[in-house]
This record gives C-alpha cells, sequence and structure tokens, in this order.
C-alpha cells in the first residue's frame, strides 16, 4: 500500500498540471476516492439528514406545543422520536464528523489522501444506502420503528414489517463506520509527514484517531446486539426472551456497552474541533496539550466501564448500582480537565469572536452545563427520579445540540473559506450564532425543570401542569429549526462566492502556525502534498 | 374519591419534588447538594470565562500571553474535582444502600405493568384489581376530541381504580410486567422502578401522613406508554382496613352466570370493547395494519367461537390474556360484540356460563376466595396421594410462573427445584422458607390455606425429578401459620 502511494505521489511531482483531477459531472461525485470529494459528500449529506431528522423534531414540538393530542397518533408519534434520534446519531452527527475527519486529517498531517480511498468511496456510499433503507421503514405497514432508538425487545419485537429492514440499515450503517474508522487508523497511523510524531498531531486528528478505535471496539457489538433482535422474531431464539430462558435487561447491558461509547464517538471529535478553533482565535498556544490527549483517553477508556448508569433503575444488584455510580462519577474528572483547558487558553489571550470562535465559547459553557446536569445523573438515587424524564432529554440534548450539532457548525465556519476559497458572510454568520444560542436554550433549558417537575420523555401528551414551559420549549425549537436555514443559506452562498473577498491561504490570523492546512491555497488543489510538507507547526503543543 | 379534597391540576414546579417519604428526602436533599456543588463550580469557571473574553480580547489591545502549560494549576483542578466526587459519594451511597433494603416489610403488593395498565396484587390478603387510564382523560386525549384538557380534572394523572396503602407501614413492592418493560414512578416516593417481563425488582415505601399521589409509566412501552398514569391512595389504618373489607366483598361478588339475551350481550359487550380492545383494535374495529389486527372480517373472529374465546382468555403473541382481566360475563358479552359489530353479522353468541367454563381457576372472574379465612378449623390429615394431587393444582396456580411447569426455574432469577437444596434437604427449613419468603421468593403462609400450604409442599419434594419421600399434613402447618405474626388486613375476616 505505502508503495503504491509512493508511486502515486512520483506520479504527480512528475505532471503537476496534467489530467488529474476529478471526473466531470455526476460519475465524479459517484466514484470518487478523493479524500476532499468524500468528505464534502459526507457533509452534505449531514447537513441533508440534520433537516430531515429535524423536521421529525418538528413534528414532536408541534405535537408537544399544547396538551391534547392535535396532529399525529400516539404511536406515529413514537416513531418520530425513535427516527429522529437515529438519523441524527447515524445520519447527521456521525456522518458530519466522518465528513470533517476525511477532509482534514490528510490536510493536518501532510498526507496525499486517505489510506484507503476506495474502501473510503464504499463506506460513504453504504452509508447512503443504510439511511435510506431507514428512511423506508417510515412508508412501510406497520410503521417505522417506534421502540425507541435503543431499540428494546419486547417492544421492538412488536414493530411491523419495518423490523428487519431496521435491522439490516443497522448492519449497514455499522460496517460503514467500521470501514471509515478503519480507514482514519490506517492514514494515521502510516501516512503522516515525517516529523509529524503522535504528540505533535493537532488535536482534532488525536480525538479522531481515539473514536475510531472505540467504533471499532463498539460496533460490531451493537450489530451483535440487533441480529439477536433479529433471530429472536424470525429464528425462535430467546436471547432477550424470559419465557425462553432469556433475559430482555441482557440487551439493555449488551446495548449500553455499545450505547455508552458510542456517545463519546459523538463527542471526542467535539472536543477535537474546539481545541483546534479555541486557540487561533485567542491567539495563543492551547493549554496543557498533553494533558488534553491523555484526558481524551481517560474518557474513551471509562466510557467501556460505565454503561449501567443507562440503567440503574433497571433492577441491578446494589454492588453493580454501587460499583456503575462511582466509575461514572470518575468521568467527572478528566472532563473537568478539558473545561479548565478550554478555559485556561482564553485567559491572556488577544481573543476575537469571529462566528467559529463564538460557537465554540458557546460550546464550552453549554456542554460544561450538559456536563454538571450528567454528574448529577451519575449520583445513582437521585437518577431514580432524574431517569427517563425530560430532565434526562435535556441533558443529552445539551451535549448533543449545542455540543456536538454547535461545533459542527464551528468547522463548517472555520474551514469553508479554506475549503471554497470564499470568505462567508461574517453578518449572518453572527446572526444565525445568536439566533442558534438562545432559542437553543429557550428549547432545552425549560426541559430541565419539565423533568424535575415529573414528566416522563417519549410521551406524546401531557398533564397540564407541565404546559407552559412545553409551549415555551416548543417555540426556541421553532425558532432554532428556522434559524439553521440561515447556515444553509451561509453554505450555499459561500460556495457560490461568499462575501468576493479573496481569502488567504491562512484565513485567519496566524493560524499557519496552528495547522498545516492554513500553508496550501485557499481553495486547495484536488491532490495536497503529494509531496510531504517538511515544516510542522508546533504552536498547539 | 379524593377528587374534592384537592385542586384538580398540580400548579407548575421548576425543581424536584420533595416527596413524603424519608427516601425522597433524602433524594432530594442529595440533589440540591450536587446541584449547588455544580453551580458553585459553573460560577467560578463561567467567572474566569467571561472575565477573561470580556478584558482579553484583541480590541481591547490585549496583547495575547505565551503559557501553555502548568502542571502545578493541572494537579490542582484534577485533585479538587476528586475529593469533591469522593465527598458526594458518602451521602450517595448510604442513601442508595437504604433504598435496596426492602428487609422487614409489613406488606407487599405485586406490581405487574401490562400494555397499557397496571395490575395490582396485595400478596398479603388476596386483592387483585387492574388499574387503568380514567374514562373522562382518555376522551379527552383522542385526536379531534374537542375537549379542553385542562377541563378535565387531573388529565392524564388519574385512574379507574387507584392503589390504596395504609400509611405508617412499610410496603414492599415487588415489580414484574406482562409484555414489554414498564417502569413505575410515583414522584413524591423518590424512586422509580423497572416492570420486566420473567423478572422481578423490588423497591420500598412507608408514608408518614394520607395522600394522594400520582405519578406514570416512565419506560417507553408502545403506542399508549403515555396514557398508564399511577394514583396512590395513602390511608390511616381503620380507613384502609374499611376498603379493605369493602374491596373484598365487592370481589366475592363474581360475575353474573345468568343466561343473557342476543341483544342484551351486544349492546353491553359495546362498552367493554371501547374500554378494553379499542386502543389496538381501534373503535371501528379496522386494527393497526402490521401491528393490531382488524376485527372486522377477520378469520377468528368469524371462525368458530370457541377457539375465539379461547384466544381472548389465553392470549397469543402480542394479544394478552384477558381471562385475567374480565369476568366471564363481560367476556361474553365481548366476544358475542365483535362476532355481531364493527363489520361482522356471525349471528352466534356465547353465554357466560360457557365462558367461565372455560377460564383458567386462578383467573380474577373466579373471584378470589378470602383466603386463609378458615384459620381456625380444624383440618383433617390427607393420604400422600391426595397431597400431591392436591399439590399439582396448588403448584400449577402458584409456582410455576417462576420456577416453571417441571420444576426447572429460570436460571439465576428463579432456582430450579429440581434437585434444590433446600427441596431436598430440611423439610422444616424448606416450610420455613416457604411461610415467610426469602429474598425474591414471596411468604405464602398468609396466602395459602394449610391443605394447600402442605400439599404444595410434599408435592415439590415428590415430584417434579425429586424423590425424598417424606411429606407434611395439613395440620402441622396450620399450627405453623397460627404462630406467625399477624398480616395487616387478615385479621378483620
Amino acid at each position: 500500500m505505502s508503495a503504491a502511494v509512493a508511486e502515486h505521489d512520483d506520479h504527480h511531482d512528475d505532471h503537476e498540471h496534467h489530467d488529474h483531477g476529478p471526473e466531470k459531472g455526476l460519475l465524479r461525485w459517484i466514484i470518487t476516492t478523493n479524500h476532499k470529494d468524500i468528505g464534502t459528500l459526507y457533509l452534505f449529506f449531514a447537513l441533508a439528514m440534520f433537516f430531515v431528522g429535524g423536521t421529525m423534531a418538528m413534528v414532536i414540538r408541534a405535537e408537544l406545543f399544547e396538551p391534547g393530542l392535535q396532529f399525529v397518533q400516539p404511536q406515529f408519534f413514537n416513531s418520530m422520536t425513535t427516527m429522529h434520534a437515529l438519523v441524527m446519531v447515524f445520519g447527521a452527527v456521525m456522518p458530519g464528523f466522518v465528513g470533517l475527519a476525511n477532509w482534514m486529517v490528510p490536510m493536518m498531517i501532510g498526507a496525499p489522501d486517505m489510506a484507503l480511498p476506495r474502501m473510503n468511496n464504499m463506506s460513504f456510499w453504504m452509508l447512503v444506502a443504510g439511511i435510506l433503507l431507514l428512511s423506508t421503514t417510515l412508508f412501510m405497514e406497520g410503521g417505522a420503528p417506534a421502540g425507541g432508538w435503543t431499540l428494546y425487545p419486547p417492544l421492538v419485537l412488536q414493530t411491523g414489517k419495518a423490523l428487519p429492514f431496521a435491522i439490516f440499515s443497522v448492519h449497514l450503517l455499522g460496517i460503514s463506520s467500521i470501514m471509515g474508522a478503519i480507514n482514519i487508523i490506517a492514514t494515521i497511523f502510516n501516512m503522516r509527514a515525517p516529523g509529524m510524531t503522535l504528540m505533535k498531531m493537532p488535536l482534532f486528528v488525536w480525538t479522531w484517531l481515539i473514536t475510531a478505535f472505540l467504533l471499532i471496539a463498539v460496533m460490531p457489538v451493537f450489530a451483535g446486539a440487533v441480529t439477536m433482535l433479529l433471530t429472536d422474531k424470525f429464528f425462535d431464539t430467546s436471547f432477550f426472551d424470559a419465557a425462553g430462558g432469556g433475559d430482555p435487561v441482557l440487551y439493555q447491558h449488551i446495548f449500553w456497552f455499545f450505547g455508552h461509547p458510542e456517545v463519546y464517538i459523538m463527542i471526542l471529535p467535539t472536543f477535537g474541533v474546539a481545541s483546534t478553533i479555541i486557540p487561533v482565535f485567542a491567539r495563543k498556544p492551547l493549554f496543557g496539550y498533553s494533558s488534553m490527549v491523555y484526558a481524551t483517553a481517560s474518557i474513551a477508556f471509562l466510557s467501556f466501564i460505565v454503561w449501567a448508569h443507562h440503567m440503574f433503575t433497571v433492577g441491578m444488584p446494589i454492588a453493580g448500582e454501587l460499583y456503575f455510580m462511582y466509575a461514572t462519577m470518575l468521568i467527572a474528572i478528566p472532563t473537568g480537565v478539558k473545561v479548565f483547558n478550554w478555559t485556561a487558553t482564553m485567559w491572556k489571550g488577544a481573543m476575537t469572536f469571529e462566528t467559529p470562535m463564538l460557537f465554540s465559547i458557546a460550546f464550552v459553557v453549554l456542554f460544561t452545563i450538559g456536563g454538571f446536569t450528567g454528574l448529577m445523573m451519575s449520583i445513582a438515587p437521585s437518577d431514580f427520579q432524574y431517569h427517563d424524564t425530560y430532565f434526562i432529554v435535556a441533558h443529552f440534548h445539551y451535549v448533543l445540540v449545542p455540543s456536538s450539532i454547535f461545533i459542527l457548525m464551528a468547522a463548517g465556519y472555520y474551514w469553508l473559506p479554506k475549503w471554497t476559497g470564499h470568505m462567508y458572510n461574517e453578518k449572518i454568520g453572527q446572526l444565525h450564532f445568536w439566533l442558534s444560542t438562545i432559542s437553543v436554550n429557550i428549547l432545552f433549558f425549560p426541559q430541565h425543570f419539565l423533568g424535575l417537575a415529573g414528566m416522563p420523555r417519549r410521551i406524546p401528551d401531557y398533564a397540564v401542569q407541565f404546559a407552559d414551559w412545553n409551549m415555551i420549549s416548543s417555540i426556541g425549537g421553532f425558532i432554532f429549526g428556522a434559524s439553521q436555514l440561515l447556515f444553509l443559506y451561509i453554505v450555499i452562498d459561500t460556495i457560490k462566492g461568499g462575501t468576493g473577498e479573496k481569502v488567504t491561504n491562512e484565513v485567519w490570523e496566524d493560524a499557519h502556525k496552528h495547522g498545516l492546512e492554513w500553508t496550501l491555497p485557499s481553495p486547495p488543489p484536488y491532490h495536497t502534498f503529494t509531496t510531504p510538507p517538511t515544516v510542522i507547526p508546533t504552536e498547539h503543543v | 374519591m379524593a377528587l374534592g379534597l384537592e385542586t384538580a391540576q398540580a400548579e407548575y414546579k421548576l425543581n424536584l419534588m420533595q416527596g413524603v417519604t424519608k427516601l425522597s428526602h433524602d433524594v432530594y436533599d442529595l440533589h440540591m447538594l450536587i446541584l449547588w456543588v455544580c453551580v458553585v463550580i459553573g460560577i467560578l469557571v463561567f467567572g474566569a470565562m467571561f472575565y477573561s473574553i470580556y478584558y482579553h480580547r484583541k480590541s481591547k489591545g490585549h496583547q495575547a500571553a505565551q503559557f501553555h502549560e502548568n502542571t502545578t494549576v493541572e494537579i490542582i483542578w484534577t485533585i479538587i474535582p476528586t475529593l469533591i466526587l469522593v465527598a458526594m459519594a458518602i451521602p450517595a451511597t448510604k442513601t442508595l444502600l437504604e433504598m435496596d433494603d426492602v428487609q422487614d416489610s409489613d406488606m407487599s403488593i405485586k406490581v405487574t405493568g401490562w400494555q397499557w395498565k397496571w395490575e395490582y396484587d396485595y400478596l398479603d390478603n388476596g386483592i387483585h384489581f387492574f388499574s387503568s387510564l380514567d374514562e373522562a382523560s382518555n376522551k379527552a386525549r383522542q385526536i379531534g376530541s374537542g375537549i379542553d384538557p385542562r377541563s378535565v380534572p387531573h388529565y392524564l394523572l388519574n385512574v379507574d381504580h387507584p392503589l390504596v396503602i395504609p400509611t405508617k407501614k412499610k410496603i414492599r413492592f415487588v415489580f414484574t410486567a406482562a409484555d414489554v418493560l414498564h417502569s413505575w414512578w410515583v414522584p413524591d416516593f423518590g424512586w422509580k422502578k423497572d416492570a420486566n417481563p420473567g423478572f422481578i425488582n423490588e423497591a420500598w415505601t412507608y408514608i408518614e401522613k394520607p395522600g394522594t399521589f400520582r405519578g406514570q409509566c416512565t419506560e417507553l412501552c408502545g403506542k399508549d406508554h403515555g396514557f398508564m398514569p399511577i394514583v396512590v391512595i395513602a390511608m390511616d389504618q381503620p380507613d384502609y382496613d374499611a376498603w379493605v373489607k369493602k374491596t373484598k366483598e365487592e370481589a366475592q361478588k363474581g360475575p353474573s352466570l345468568e343466561n343473557q339475551s342476543h341483544d342484551e350481550l351486544v349492546s353491553k359487550g359495546a362498552a367493554i370493547y371501547s374500554k378494553n380492545c379499542s386502543t389496538c383494535h381501534l373503535p371501528d374495529g379496522k386494527g393497526v395494519p402490521g401491528a393490531f389486527p382488524a376485527i372486522g372480517g377477520s378469520a377468528v373472529v368469524k371462525g368458530d367461537i370457541n377457539a375465539q374465546a379461547n384466544l381472548i382468555i389465553n392470549g397469543k403473541g402480542g394479544m394478552p390474556a384477558f381471562g385475567k382481566m374480565l369476568k366471564a360475563d363481560e367476556l361474553a358479552q365481548v366476544i358475542t360484540y365483535t362476532r355481531n359489530a364493527l363489520g361482522n353479522t356471525v349471528g352466534d353468541e356465547i353465554q357466560p356460563k360457557a365462558v367461565q367454563e372455560m377460564l383458567p381457576k386462578t383467573s380474577a372472574a373466579a373471584a378470589k376466595p378470602a383466603v386463609v379465612a378458615e384459620k381456625a378449623a380444624p383440618v383433617a390429615d390427607m393420604s400422600k396421594d391426595e397431597l400431591l394431587a392436591l399439590g399439582q393444582t396448588v403448584y400449577t396456580s402458584n409456582c410455576v410462573s417462576c420456577h416453571q411447569a417441571e420444576g426447572q426455574g429460570n436460571p439465576p432469577m428463579f432456582p430450579a427445584l429440581k434437585g434444590s437444596a433446600v427441596v431436598t434437604g430440611d423439610i422444616n427449613k424448606q416450610i420455613d422458607l416457604m411461610l415467610n419468603g426469602k429474598g425474591m421468593m414471596p411468604g405464602f403462609g398468609h396466602s395459602l390455606k394449610a391443605a394447600d400450604f402442605a400439599a404444595v409442599v410434599t408435592f415439590t419434594r415428590n415430584a417434579l425429578g425429586n424423590s425424598v419421600n417424606d411429606l407434611v399434613q395439613p395440620s402441622t402447618i396450620q399450627k405453623l401459620q397460627a404462630e406467625m405474626p399477624a398480616a395487616n388486613d387478615d385479621d378483620e375476616d
């Protein structure tokens, strides 16, 4: 493989200006093996799914606008919560970060492309197939899966015709993720430019390396769990059926052994992007680079040994409850280190507040709030009250929407000028930021109150004492949803030329000190670093 | 019943409720403690961040410092959170251990989750009923009902039959489910517990003052997950005793087995259909293709009436066993209704008597006799064969759901009886365990008659693959039962 790459490189060195641009027309996007093209495909797909999943969220918030059922039947409502989660997790957030990895990892480590370009193409198209298959279940007899994204048996086994299709789509998504992860690991381990030692890699590359290992470790576990669902339903096994000697709680253990690392799969690259952006706009090196690396690794390790904190009320032996409570509390320590490091990076900097920085700061603040509620939930006796209420909904949306999604937005604003060679409209960007940040808090903060006051999650209708905060939350949701159209506009506008201002190679002041990508032209040529760079930026370490 | 005593809707709240038990107060205190810890850390971190954002900005001409690590600081902000966490873990552990301790309870109630209702079994006095969403909420919650939820008292938080418990008693709850996962949550008690099919969970409460407490199912359990509330009414002991007496009297009435006219069966069946069947099969009987079959034109409904009755009584797949929930007359009415309405015109009927004969012996329709009523009456000795025959029946109705038909159990939760050390060991120890219960094993001392008890002990020791070859006579058990501390409610009988 390395020989092939080397040969490729030579080839390019000799014929820099020859015919090695992209294919013309639509076929370019279907057969491409170029990391930039595939990154673009992933990012657009993620954006499209963000709007699909968002539309489902709007259905949910519309139904919850007032007490009583107004628009949808309970079964369809449950399909919406289930599909919203699956589409957002597997269709929007994960592909969003894979898209960033495709674009940025080779450019950040000075590699010409991903290590396994054909597999790269295949993993993208399997993702599309998986999500399309999942979407078709909406139109099947019995409706789309409605047992929650966790697919808990026995309820999920009551799904109509959709069940085997949903399970197969999970298999496709899993294979796609595993191939993507293998590719990232192979690229990072084999294709770093000379001098780019592991401890000089940008944190985004580090966090993705760790995330990729998490993916390879847990995706097969999830595939195994859903396969057992399949055989329970169609082949008379009884893995999760007590009447046949099985155990429905076993599924929950297997699921969360996948599920907890899975939520970190969505947050670790988020940490990486934040650690990349904040130093640039604070004009100061990242505080505690190596402690950031170790904290990320610690969080990844802990993610494997805390899964049953999602199951405190399931009926575990007391020793299990105590162990999972203590282990979960430990996560607060490396997570705290990260937040302190970001704060210390800003401290005594010379900050400017362009849109990427605004989104990153909002991430640090709002992620910390989500972290606080996470710490509260680690206290098992308190979790007996919080569990399966809107308090939980508020918690995980704080660590997903104004965290992962905000950082995907920040990354978009940060790298769009590099990708397109055009500057985005800063005014509309800031408008998008303020509308998003204010509305996301109107949307999710009241859900803490709802949960503490006793509103269970996943219900289509509620007692009238929950009416006021639900209405406020829905209004926040509608504003947040509408605001994201601004982002779509900005992306299209920037691709078309943006402000018309020609951006420099480094786009942001002194960015070249922070990452190799800023040493390349904006936009970068179709093939970059066909010869490895000689100077490795070390500002961040 | 309690509606007049309080406002018809709760006020909205911002914070966790303190609840009405010691446990719920402990949980509230933990919640407030960790909340304040978070608030203080938040003020410090966000304070530093916003100070920095305000003062350390380029537009103010601030020059960036270039420091990028400080081992001392990093050690400090690793150690301090660790200490805070240890300090938090201590009270949390204490509360957790206390919540886990279901020992020395005064009474036990078995809670079974169904799609979408709760079943309550008072293990000590045999009271048994189902509890589902009240009629007014159910009407108002339909799409296009035109009823303002605000006009419905305790909209979605009211039930037809509330759970009634005494105050100042340690009440042990055991949870299981009949179909899918459910979770039983009354916020005022300070905890929720999952109800898992095939498994038993435990929790307890102790309430000081009478009151009405409301909660909901909190584990997604299908389309009507949002519509299976919980209402618990705590009463002082005399009121509770009166309630027990009244409820038992009502239960003893049993079904009316009189023949009914075809039209009467159909017209009464309509109401039963709407309450029990229309959630899944829909009010017009069209069902939900792929999930819930249509009644109109159904091969089952149009086929053999006894086969249909059998399916409804015993359930099949997603269809629950209604033999447990409805009485013989109600079953006859609803069966006749489905065959002659909702687009079907079979023209036949089934009478309550015929249904009664098809019902399993333990069903609600068989009207549980007041157990252990004849404590004082002397009991005759029985032959071993008599004991074994009776024991088989008692085993089938009381033990199989956990220990299984062949006594193979369901390890690890439910031990096998076949070859069990307890069953093949000292008979007195086995009797003691069965009288008083242990862990998940309920005590049967108060719920089985002396003869039944002796029979099932003898049965387990000489059947199910065991051959200890001894027996115990009802009179022995009767003496032991007489020595047991009285259960709360039985001393009234």
